[in-house]
């Protein structure tokens, strides 16, 4: 059901220009897939053109809230595939080994959420990576480990936030069994960046009651991971 | 430091067709409310220390204020925990052998769990509720039923016995409020409330964990220790049914086969834990009687 061969990453126009890449790509736009664009691509291209497709994100009823759910973890699955498969400056073994499983569990969560909605699925969106310096572990700002944090800590408070829209105990309970997956993941990237011990769980993300982020989706997550999709998403108010 | 949060007095009341005034409470017996608080009710004027005895919560709670009881004295667990751990005599020994940043790592746990304690009985009280105040005396951190010799009693002397002991708690924590959310669909803000602390908990989790070298996540049903002898049926209870792959009675084993296979699909899921098997773990941490 994964399927590796179903993401490219294409850093250049010369890329797209290379036979295989080509094939790739275009075997991609009719079947459907994840194209990763990486940074210099779009020198050569309008941003008007880069823009591929649109999808109109329905939050009136759960299923909306499932496509917005399976909308993020086909960006973090993206992110992190780019992540692992040109690793930054430096890293570790041991640092490698939990991007890989970081990998693995979003493009398992991007799967299963796809099999889920069945002909509900999100159509695969064109992401652009391009503000992400992927050859830095850390700037604070735009470095692999920096944006790791950002996305795992949206995918929390998107899900914290979205819990109560669903309407049905099933899907609330899968919301969950996901939800927690992310905080753990949050965890440790922030851990990785941290030498106190305390940004796991810090005070800029869980407040003085204990609890941690619960974002709206039109005024917080939407706007936060607008800059990395190409693909226009319109929410109906 | 987050300013985002509402104003705790926005909590709705409890729906009227299952709200049980503390009359009634008197009249139908402790075990109907569910919880501590309950079994206060039934008797004249609260009583500050009562002994939290197993039977006022050996129901699974069918109530939002019934789950948000039952959360306040597993919250209330790891925050007596935490708070001997830094501060009683009996956990001197191992004390002595964290570093300055564990120290710090398990203060900041420490507050969470007070802070998620203090939010529990505040809101259970806006439902009704009025839940005992629970101490260390409440509970036996040994798990040894108020013996304070159970299984885990390393834990005061040995830090890799108190870290898994800490990773059990947590990981606990994380499954069992999976467990009963679904209970709390009427009230969307105690809801949300409970997925910010359930978050959380997996925060602690992923933590305690990386503080142990193992993976911040579950892999199939390991709990990633040994049990110590006589606690493999609690350890056992805390990570089986983690090596579930199906989820919406689809069967995802096999589906991730270029991602890390059968493993990383259990990983990518934790999995909500049935009342009945919290109380396998949670029971022999209850110092009080039947």
């Amino acid at each position: 059901m994964a399927d590796e061969r179903r993401t490219v990453v294409i850093e250049t126009v010369d890329q797209l220009m290379h036979p295989q890449t080509r094939r790739d790509f275009l075997r991609l736009a009719a079947l459907g897939g994840v194209a990763v664009l990486l940074p210099g691509l779009f020198a050569a291209c309008a941003d008007d053109e880069a823009r591929a497709g649109a999808f109109t994100l329905d939050l009136g009823n759960e299923v909306g809230y499932l496509q917005y759910a399976h909308a993020l973890e086909q960006l973090e699955a993206a992110f992190y595939l780019a992540a692992v498969r040109s690793p930054y400056a430096g890293i570790t073994a041991a640092e490698t080994a939990i991007l890989a499983d970081i990998r693995n569990h979003e493009v398992i969560h991007r799967e299963s959420l796809a099999a889920i909605l069945g002909e509900n699925a999100v159509p695969d969106l064109a992401v652009s990576l391009g503000s992400i310096d992927f050859s830095v572990r850390t700037n604070a700002s735009t470095g692999v480990l920096d944006a790791a944090k950002m996305f795992e800590d949206t995918g929390v408070g998107a899900y914290n936030g979205a819990g109560r829209f669903l309407t049905t105990p099933e899907r609330l309970v899968l919301a969950g069994k996901i939800a927690s997956v992310e905080a753990r993941h949050a965890a440790v990237i922030r851990d990785l960046l941290d030498v106190t011990g305390l940004a796991f769980a810090g005070d800029d993300v869980v407040d003085e009651n204990g609890l941690d982020l619960a974002l709206d989706v039109r005024t917080e997550v939407l706007p936060a991971i607008d800059p990395f999709i190409v693909t226009a998403i319109t929410v109906p108010s | 430091m987050r300013d985002d949060q509402p104003p705790l007095a926005s909590f709705e009341p409890e729906v009227p067709d299952r709200l049980v005034s503390r009359r009634d409470a008197i009249g139908r017996g402790a075990s109907d409310s569910g919880g501590a608080a309950a079994a206060l009710a039934a008797g004249s004027v609260p009583v500050l220390l009562a002994a939290l005895a197993r039977d006022s919560f050996a129901q699974a709670p069918t109530t939002i204020r019934g789950v948000l009881e039952f959360a306040y004295i597993l919250e209330s667990l790891e925050y007596e925990f935490y708070n001997a751990v830094l501060s009683a005599p009996a956990f001197a020994v191992v004390r002595g052998t964290l570093t300055q940043v564990e120290t710090a790592t398990l203060t900041q746990i420490r507050r969470h769990e007070l802070a998620h304690v203090n939010l529990l009985r505040t809101t259970i009280g806006q439902l009704g509720g009025m839940p005992a105040t629970l101490t260390a005396a409440n509970f036996d951190f040994t798990a040894g039923n108020g013996s304070g010799a159970g299984p885990l009693a390393a834990a005061t002397s040995d830090k890799a016995v108190l870290l898994a002991t800490a990773q059990s708690l947590e990981d606990t924590g994380v499954r069992a409020y999976k467990g009963q959310v679904a209970k709390l669909m009427g009230n969307k803000d105690v809801l949300t409330m409970a997925l910010q602390i359930h978050s959380v908990e997996a925060r602690h989790a992923a933590k305690i964990r990386r503080m142990r070298g193992v993976k911040a996540w579950v892999t199939n049903d390991d709990p990633s220790f040994s049990p110590p002898a006589g606690a493999e049926a609690m350890i056992g209870a805390i990570y089986g049914g983690e090596q579930n792959t199906t989820h919406a009675e689809i069967n995802f084993a096999g589906a991730a086969e270029s991602f890390g296979g059968t493993a990383a699909v259990t990983e990518a899921f934790d999995e909500p834990m049935a009342y009945e098997q919290v109380l396998t773990v949670f029971n022999p941490f209850i110092a009080g009687g039947p």
